[in-house]
């Protein structure tokens, strides 16, 4: 009995003991086999699940017509609401990456190069905002911007005004300031660790040469964070477009954005084949700025090394 | 290897690497099942689940459940019902949920409700028959909807800024231009669009004809660029007129009880073209997990005690005719509810039961004229 076991198996085991042993790639996927399971079951599944959905149309109530149509894609595109949603959505997410990046980078740049002693302290420090839920730091500007808020009462008893500014809040520049200071970290952090890889006698190379300091910048610092500078504006510009909990709290009706229309057609519109269609646009499209910005910045590198 | 082993293996130094961390994977999947365990344990004990409006998660609601079980039922909560009912259409399984006597048809018809077993409803006998009969509420199967509260929909206004002048209370004081950018309406179709369409002269008590649609969405669109903010949220609301952001708002009754009580100088509109009038209730998930707490939080809610509450602390009608007795009668003169609420019924604007096609197209509606289209 045992011998026949042990007969039977030893070959199995050690066949696919050789096939382990001999195939680099195998062994790599097997590591990774769990995370590409749930990639699998919570990304790519649903996925496919959106695709077919946005081919669909509702029907009332919660039934679907399964025969495949286009319409939910023109809809997206040609509807005039749509198209404005998209393109406030584009410009509030550009608007606030730039503005997180060039408000991010003295930051990063300061703790880089001028911070000695502490560093893990201010890096923290950075982080803090974070340690409160993102709901709370958007109702926190709610509260600096609003009617009686910070910046009224403060401008009132300054004298400065009379009545208190209605502009501050329930329009895209409030977005914009939200959103800019609730991803500050995330442009902070990418940067940060560029700077910090810098080799400095490349500094010291370049003042012996004769380069002053904003020369000097300009020609080893700039280009040298760059890939810092390009990972946050992506890690900013993804998610920002996406984002609906800012625009439905502090956005007003003029700062609606593309997320809240989808979020619609989930909830009360009870559309879900437009839904999915304006997500995966809006996805297509925002891939496709990413990898345009990505592939500039890449031959203007490329021309400038 | 047990315990004592390892300790043993330890002290003798022992413990090979492979060993080590065998022990630390038996422990670290132990750890990392035992949440899910516990979990399941809990989730049979569970209290029953309430799913309903933001700003009915008031313990103050369910005195005689939270005497029986120690702690109020759980809470989760919605924006409008129309949202919940999306959810619930997605697979979100309840006990009890809040819906409005116009959504009893459509509700029903999903298929994801059940009947009421009233005889375990002590208080039951004492609803107004008016209520517990809306259509839709009981047929031969039983009683699908156990009805809790009644209100209007209208405008809350500062009296000390706005002066409804000659014409007396109307919806047209909304349309004052100058008083553009200083109004805030309740981001629901359920509310807004409807008091727009009574607006536009539009009957609400008979099916809509696309026609009626078409007028009171108009009249919505004329209405947007007054208004500055849209919010479900009856405490924001409150509160920006409390400040004197916007010095009009469309509310229930709870707002002007609310800011009356912190001395506001606000009043509850009864515009000359007629409030929008609610009443809303309970209805049980069919796959409700808890239905014994189910019934006990409908029952909780129908009775006097919590009746008595709802009148004082919000303001609106409560469904048990005996909680009226145990106010006294100023206060419901004060809030407009000493009157026979049959005939406040009978009187009302409420909604007649429309098709799933029309309340979507009103939402959708709705939505193209909040976003500016």
């Amino acid at each position: 009995m045992n011998t026949a076991a042990i007969t039977s198996d030893a070959p199995r085991a050690s066949a696919w003991r050789r096939l382990l042993m001999r195939s680099e790639a195998l062994r790599g996927y097997l590591l990774l086999s769990p995370t590409l399971i749930v990639m699998f079951g919570i990304m790519v599944i649903p996925m496919i699940g959106m695709v077919v959905l946005s081919f669909w149309t509702q029907l009332a109530g919660t039934t679907f017509d399964t025969a495949l149509t286009l319409k939910n894609y023109s809809d997206a595109f040609t509807r005039e609401m749509y198209r404005i949603l998209f393109v406030r959505s584009l410009g509030v997410s550009l608007l606030t990456t730039l503005f997180t990046v060039l408000l991010a980078y003295p930051v990063a740049y300061y703790v880089a190069f001028h911070v000695k002693r502490h560093k893990m302290v201010w890096i923290i420090l950075m982080t803090l905002p974070f340690w409160t839920s993102y709901l709370l730091r958007v109702f926190a500007w709610k509260i600096i911007l609003g009617y009686n808020g910070a910046i009224n009462s403060g401008l009132i008893s300054l004298g400065a005004i009379s009545e208190p500014l209605t502009f501050l809040l329930y329009n895209p520049t409030a977005v914009v300031i939200t959103l800019t200071h609730a991803w500050a970290a995330f442009a902070i952090l990418p940067i940060y660790v560029s700077l910090e890889k810098i080799d400095r006698s490349l500094l010291e190379a370049a003042t012996d040469l004769g380069d002053g300091p904003v020369a000097r910048f300009f020609r080893i610092v700039l280009p040298l964070s760059l890939p810092g500078i390009i990972a946050a504006s992506v890690l900013i510009f993804i998610p920002t477009v996406g984002d609906y909990v800012t625009p439905s709290l502090v956005g007003g009706t003029d700062g609606y954005m593309i997320s809240n229309a989808i979020q619609f057609q989930f909830a009360r519109g009870n559309n879900w084949p437009l839904g999915a269609a304006l997500s995966l646009s809006s996805m297509v499209i925002v891939t496709a700025i990413v990898l345009t910005f990505v592939f500039a910045v890449r031959r203007a590198t490329a021309r400038i090394g | 290897m047990n315990k004592n082993e390892i300790i043993t293996a330890l002290r003798a130094d022992r413990v090979s690497r492979r060993g080590a961390m065998k022990a630390l994977g038996a422990m670290g999947l132990t750890v990392a099942t035992l949440p899910g365990m516990a979990r399941r344990a809990v989730a049979q004990s569970e209290r029953g689940t309430y799913f309903t409006w933001g700003g009915y998660d008031d313990e103050g609601l369910f005195g005689p459940f939270v005497a029986e079980h120690g702690t109020p039922p759980n809470f989760v909560t919605y924006g409008d019902a129309e949202e919940g009912f999306t959810k619930m259409k997605a697979g979100f399984v309840v006990d009890v949920v809040h819906p409005c006597s116009n959504d009893i048809p459509r509700w029903k018809e999903s298929g994801l409700f059940r009947t009421i077993d009233t005889a375990k409803l002590s208080h039951f006998p004492d609803v107004f028959d008016k209520l517990a009969t809306l259509p839709g509420a009981q047929d031969d199967a039983g009683q699908w909807y156990v009805p809790f509260e009644w209100g209007a929909t209208s405008i809350t206004y500062r009296t000390d800024v706005v002066d409804p002048g000659e014409g007396g209370e109307s919806w047209t004081m909304l349309f004052d231009e100058q008083y553009k950018g200083k109004i805030a309406v309740i981001d629901s179709a359920a509310d807004t669009w409807w008091c727009m369409a009574i607006l536009a002269g539009v009957d609400i008590s008979k099916p809509l004809t696309d026609e009626d649609i078409a007028k009171a969405t108009e009249m919505m669109r004329k209405l947007h660029p007054q208004v500055r903010v849209y919010t479900n949220d009856m405490t924001s609301l409150a509160q920006s007129l409390a400040s004197g952001e916007v010095v009009m708002a469309i509310t229930w009754n709870e707002v002007p009880v609310q800011l009356q009580g912190e001395g506001v100088p606000v009043k509850f509109a009864a515009p000359k073209e007629g409030a929008l009038t609610w009443n809303c209730g309970l209805m049980m998930h069919k796959d409700a997990p808890n239905p014994e707490d189910a019934h006990d939080i409908i029952d909780a809610m129908i009775s006097t005690e919590t009746g008595k509450y709802c009148i004082e602390e919000y303001g609106y009608g409560h469904s048990n005719a005996k909680s009226f007795d145990l106010v006294d009668a100023e206060t419901l003169a004060n809030l407009g509810l000493d009157i026979d609420p049959t005939d406040y019924i009978d009187a009302g604007n409420f909604i007649y039961p429309q098709t799933d096609e029309v309340e979507t197209q009103m939402n959708r509606d709705f939505e193209s004229v909040k976003t500016g289209f």
